[in-house]
C-alpha cells in the first residue's frame, strides 16, 4: 500500500462564501457549485436534477408541479410539492400560480372578444353519444361576430380527420378553458356547422390548444382534469411525479455538498496509510479519513 | 390475449425509464460522496450496476412468483 501521500488539495467549498453558495445552490441544482469553481459537479447536478426534474414535467404535461392542500388540512405546504420544492426555482412557481387561478377574471371562455388562431388537437365527435370520434389535428381560427342574437364565436378548423385534409366551419356551443389552468394545453370545444350551412350541426370538435407555460405551470389542477390526466397517462403520470420528486430529493444532496464537502472526502484517501515514523497513532487512523485530515487538504 | 399482450408492452415500455433514472441517481449520489471525478465516475457505474442488478433479481422473483397467474 502506497504511503506517499496524496497531493495537498484545496478544499473549493471553503474558499468562498458559503452563504452565497448555499442560495445559489437552493435556487439551482449545480449553481453553488459553480460559484465554488466546481465545474464538473456543477455540470452533473444542473443537467442531471434539472434534466430528470424537466423530463418528469413533460411526461405528466404540466400537471405534475403543484401545491394542493387539503381543505382545513394544518399543512400548508403538502409532501408532494414539499419533495419538489427541494429541485429549487423551478418549483416555486407554484407557490403564486394557486393565486392566479383563483382570481376572478380567470374564467372559462363562452364568447371571445378578440380573434383567436392555434393549433388543435382533438377528436371530431358525435353530439349525442359518448364516442371518442376520429383524430383531427390541425389549426383552428375564431373570431367574434355580431349575429341576429348579439355576439357569436364564430370560425373554421383546417387541417387533418384521421390523416385526411379536412375544412370545417365552426359555430355555436363554444367553450374555452380558462386562461390559468393546469397543464401546457387548453380544452376547446365548438360546434360544427351542418353541411347545409344553416347552423350548428350534430358533431363538435372536442380538444385543445396550447397554453402559455406561464399560466400552465405549476398551476393546481381540480378534480376532473386530475382524473382526466390520470386515466389518460395512467403510470406515466404517476412516473413524472417521481421524477420531480426524486430530483427535488437529489439537490438536497447536492446542497450539502455544496456548504460541507463530499460526505467521503476526495475520494483517494484511502491509498495513504501513514507509517509509524511519521505518524505512532496510525493504527487509530480510519481506513478513509475525513475530508478535512490536514493530509489531504490545505 | 391481445388485451394481455398491450399491458406487457406499456409495462415493458415503463421499465426503461429505471436506466435513465438509475443513471442520475449514481451520478448524483456519488458525486455528492466523492471530489475527484474518476472516483465519482467509477462508484457512479458500480452503483448504477447495483440498483440494475438489485431491481433485476426483484423483477425475477416477481416473475417467478407470478407464473401461470
Amino acid at each position: 500500500m502506497p504511503t506517499v501521500p496524496p497531493a495537498v488539495r484545496r478544499k473549493p467549498w471553503e474558499e468562498r462564501s458559503v452563504v452565497v453558495a448555499l442560495l445559489l445552490a437552493v435556487l439551482v441544482p449545480g449553481l453553488g457549485h459553480l460559484f465554488q469553481g466546481r465545474i464538473l459537479k456543477a455540470g452533473i447536478y444542473f443537467f442531471g436534477i434539472l434534466g430528470l426534474f424537466v423530463w418528469g414535467v413533460k411526461l405528466g404535461e404540466g400537471v405534475v408541479v403543484y401545491n394542493l392542500p387539503e381543505r382545513g388540512a394544518s399543512r400548508r405546504i403538502t409532501l408532494h410539492y414539499a419533495a419538489q420544492l427541494g429541485a429549487g426555482a423551478i418549483a416555486y412557481p407554484a407557490l403564486w400560480q394557486q393565486k392566479r387561478l383563483l382570481r376572478e377574471d380567470n374564467r372559462t371562455v363562452r364568447q371571445l372578444d378578440q380573434p383567436l388562431t392555434a393549433q388543435f388537437s382533438g377528436r371530431l365527435t358525435s353530439v349525442d353519444n359518448d364516442t371518442p370520434g376520429d383524430k383531427l389535428e390541425g389549426t383552428v381560427s375564431f373570431t367574434p361576430e355580431s349575429g341576429e342574437y348579439g355576439t357569436e364565436t364564430k370560425g373554421n378548423f383546417t387541417g387533418t380527420l384521421n390523416g385526411k385534409p379536412v375544412e370545417l366551419k365552426l359555430a355555436g356551443g363554444f367553450y374555452l378553458d380558462k386562461p390559468v389552468g393546469a397543464g401546457f394545453r387548453r380544452s376547446l370545444k365548438c360546434g360544427v356547422v351542418g353541411d347545409d350551412d344553416s347552423g350548428p350541426g350534430s358533431r363538435m370538435i372536442v380538444g385543445s390548444i396550447p397554453r402559455p407555460i406561464i399560466d400552465g405551470y405549476g398551476v393546481p389542477p381540480d378534480l376532473e382534469q386530475l382524473q382526466e390526466i390520470t386515466g389518460r397517462l395512467g403510470k406515466l403520470h404517476e412516473l413524472a411525479l417521481v421524477f420531480t420528486w426524486i430530483a427535488g430529493l437529489l439537490n438536497v444532496l447536492a446542497i450539502w455538498d455544496c456548504v460541507q464537502g463530499p460526505a467521503y472526502g476526495f475520494g483517494d484517501e484511502s491509498w495513504y496509510v501513514p507509517n509509524a515514523e511519521e505518524n505512532p497513532d496510525s493504527t487509530k487512523l480510519p481506513k478513509s479519513p475525513p475530508v478535512n485530515n490536514p493530509a489531504t487538504s490545505v | 390475449m391481445i388485451l394481455a399482450t398491450l399491458l406487457l408492452a406499456q409495462t415493458t415500455n415503463l421499465t426503461w425509464y429505471l436506466l435513465p433514472l438509475a443513471m442520475v441517481v449514481s451520478l448524483v449520489y456519488s458525486a455528492s460522496r466523492f471530489e475527484l471525478p474518476d472516483r465519482i465516475l467509477r462508484r457512479a457505474i458500480w452503483l448504477f450496476i447495483q440498483i440494475i442488478g438489485f431491481m433485476a433479481v426483484v423483477f425475477g422473483i416477481l416473475w417467478v412468483l407470478s407464473y401461470g397467474i
